[in-house]
């Protein structure tokens, strides 16, 4: 049980803020199929950072790690800057840039990952080694039945992106900034005329979307994978977008989708070990997530109400 | 402050009126493109001139220096046209759906469950060339149709993003296929599904032309085939132009009359049989197996093209064309000057992100134009009354 609660734990909370940024930008009005993209371009600058400075810090520390979440929060939000230039300023249509996006990234980092390896790090290989990142028990906490499993052997990062969303959600609730945004995503007319500019608060909300993007995909990076490469662009960022509408575009609601997902695979994960199935096996637990997806939102999308900007290419002329 | 405005007549004049635009602002991006990647490659310390030729040579298109045996320029050629029919397919596919508005971003998915049921059925058969080949093309068709209008029906009945949709059918169909293969057709050695019979392959294999073994690729024709009755399907019949009508403006199109839920059914069902031919002309022409685990990425290239070709059937040629010559060719670029293959990738990418610029180019040209409109208005004026004031001062 323990250990369904823990993989499961370390599947969902990085798939949850991932579908947090994407929150941040379909608020505000921009579609955004790029959180694929800014996941993998935010990892990968988190994990050359840890690369490029592993002489750097002492072997022990794990100064390094905790940075490189920062670092990838900072390179998913650079990156995402594409993505806001081409829907806000060039107009482009919002799904293409978005599908554009993710492309450019794929080869974008497949390209500096293999350039960087070989040119500066002097070996050839695809793929940045990242160490382990820390484990936390609370011993006093773990002799709960099931509640103590989310307090066992989880991942620190867990603690921090829980916090990160906190604020997230707090921003978005109780802020003015927070505001207007949902209000751009409802009517961005009206936020104009009460004298915002609505570009520059789609602009930081497509920002903030690469930032927690970013840390997902590092997140991700370290538990999943502990390695980047492109095998990273797995398609977890479509699955947030699909976690994010079965949420309904609320911060609470998506959790529970993200959890849900979690769950179903490493609950499916271990029912193959313990029912001792071949490999082959994991192909068809890897499908769950998607398949309860469609089968959820089969179910919910009925009720499901969009920002009614959503996708609209904002045209302050036509008010 | 002169000089800069005439250069910029001249682009305009080379960019020339909105129905110009259509071609050139999509030359415009590729040279962009080129440049970047140029550049790449002159930072690579690579010629960028000797790297763009040696796309061309490993396309067939350009002699190279020299051949193994039994192999020349034909042979590199018809592999080029090989793997440019599914590319063609595919665009298509993708064109069809955005005609009528839709995104179709699952044709990787489509594709690949066209390719496995089409090897199952035929391909693991023992059926003669005459009936497995056909059949091949019809069960692609089929099977593809259906996955298309899977994605439109649960849109319909369950208003569920289509673009959600198609992601997550594509992971299922990955991974589902992925573990048929791995339980009952995977091959020991190669790990790939078992191959499938000569007969049912779409691509004629080791045929003997003059003294080289070459393949012939006879989906190319039907590729050809299709670009032409698509283009007379959208621009000439009256169900292609409905489904125009309904991606222009669907709110129009239902108060003009045309049954918009069937035109856009159509157009997926028409989109997913595209998406089925290029996976049977992929993983039955192209290649013979299938690998398990990976979705290729012809799908997603196709969205690219079919941007960069306007979503018009003959423009989609044209671009996947180009598109098809930077992935073939890197294989050479990469054997012949040592360039990373991933290089071809990134040029694709960055001719996708300067395709996707293309309304702000329309936008900045449109302005340019009016803003020289109205200096040349304004200077017209001025002469006017200049002229007024010096025939009252001669008066």
């Amino acid at each position: 049980m323990n250990e369904i609660i823990v993989n499961g734990m370390s599947f969902s909370i990085p798939l949850f803020i991932i579908a947090v940024g994407g929150i941040y930008s379909e608020r505000s009005g921009v579609t955004n199929l790029a959180l694929e993209g800014f996941m993998g371009a935010g990892a990968f600058f988190g994990a050359l950072f840890t690369a490029l400075t592993a002489g750097v810090f002492a072997s022990t520390s794990n100064l390094p790690m905790y940075l490189s979440l920062f670092v990838a929060m900072a390179g998913g939000a650079l990156y995402a800057i594409i993505h806001a230039v081409l829907c806000i300023k060039f107009k482009a249509n919002q799904v293409i840039s978005g599908v554009v996006v993710n492309i450019l990234a794929m080869a974008l980092t497949d390209f500096l990952t293999s350039q960087i390896n070989e040119s500066v790090l002097g070996h050839s290989a695809d793929k940045f080694i990242l160490n382990v990142f820390p484990r936390l028990t609370v011993e006093s906490l773990t002799g709960i039945p099931v509640l103590g499993g989310f307090f066992t052997n989880a991942y620190i990062f867990e603690f921090i992106i829980i916090a990160v969303a906190v604020v997230a959600w707090y921003v978005m609730y109780k802020t003015r900034y927070g505001m207007r945004l949902r209000a751009c995503g409802d009517n961005p007319y009206a936020v104009d005329a009460a004298g915002c500019n609505v570009g520059r608060i789609q602009f930081a909300a497509v920002m903030v979307s690469g930032a927690l993007s970013g840390l997902g995909g590092m997140c991700f990076a370290y538990s999943v994978f502990g390695h980047y490469s492109t095998s990273i662009y797995a398609g977890y960022g479509y699955l947030a977008i699909a976690a994010l509408i079965f949420g309904n575009w609320k911060i609470p609601a998506t959790l529970g989708a993200c959890l849900l997902f979690g769950f179903a695979r490493a609950a499916g994960y271990s029912l193959i070990q313990y029912l001792e199935l071949p490999g082959t096996y994991s192909d068809l637990i890897m499908i769950l997530p998607y398949v309860l997806t469609l089968l959820l939102l089969m179910i919910f999308s009925k009720n499901n109400r969009a920002p009614r900007a959503l996708g609209e290419i904002y045209d302050k002329g036509k008010r | 402050m002169k000089s800069t405005k005439k250069k910029s007549n001249l682009f305009l004049t080379i960019m020339g009126d909105e129905k110009r635009q259509k071609i050139t602002i999509p030359l415009f991006a590729i040279l962009l493109s080129l440049i970047a990647g140029a550049i790449l490659m002159l930072s690579l310390g690579k010629n960028p001139i000797e790297g763009y030729l040696s796309l061309l040579k490993g396309c067939g298109l350009m002699m190279k220096k020299n051949y193994a045996g039994g192999k020349g320029m034909l042979t590199d050629f018809m592999s080029f046209l090989d793997i440019w029919t599914p590319m063609i397919f595919a665009a298509l596919a993708v064109a069809v759906a955005y005609k009528a508005g839709l995104f179709n971003i699952g044709v990787s998915g489509q594709m690949l469950l066209a390719g496995f049921v089409a090897s199952l059925t035929v391909g693991y058969s023992d059926l003669p060339a005459v009936a497995a080949k056909p059949l091949t093309i019809i069960i692609g068709m089929i099977v593809g149709a259906l996955a298309g209008s899977l994605i439109r029906l649960l849109k319909y009945k369950f208003n569920i993003n289509e673009v959600v949709t198609a992601i997550m059918l594509n992971y299922i169909f990955q991974y589902i296929i992925s573990f048929f293969i791995l339980t009952y057709y995977v091959h020991p050695i190669t790990r790939q599904s078992n191959v499938v019979s000569d007969a049912s392959r779409l691509t004629l294999q080791n045929v003997q032309i003059g003294n080289m073994k070459s393949v012939i690729p006879l989906g190319f024709i039907l590729a050809i085939v299709a670009v032409f009755a698509l283009s007379y399907f959208i621009n000439r019949t009256r169900v292609g132009f409905e489904l125009k009508a309904v991606g222009a403006n669907k709110k129009g199109a239902i108060y003009a009359g045309i049954n918009a839920n069937k035109s856009i059914m159509i157009a997926m069902a028409l989109s997913g049989a595209l998406a089925g031919l290029a996976g049977v002309t992929y993983y039955m022409g192209y290649v013979a197996s299938i690998q398990p685990k990976v979705l290729i990425s012809t799908g997603f290239d196709a969205v690219a093209v079919c941007l960069l070709g306007n979503s018009n059937p003959i423009g989609i040629v044209a671009s996947s064309f180009l598109v098809t010559i930077i992935s073939k060719g890197s294989i050479y670029l990469n054997s012949s000057l040592g360039l990373p293959k991933e290089i071809a990738s990134l040029i694709t990418g960055l001719l996708l992100l300067f395709t996707a610029c293309d309304v702000y180019i329309k936008y900045r040209l449109k302005k340019a134009k009016d803003h020289l409109e109205y200096e040349e208005k304004e200077a017209q004026r001025y002469i006017e009354k200049y002229g007024e004031q010096k025939k009252e001062g001669e008066q």
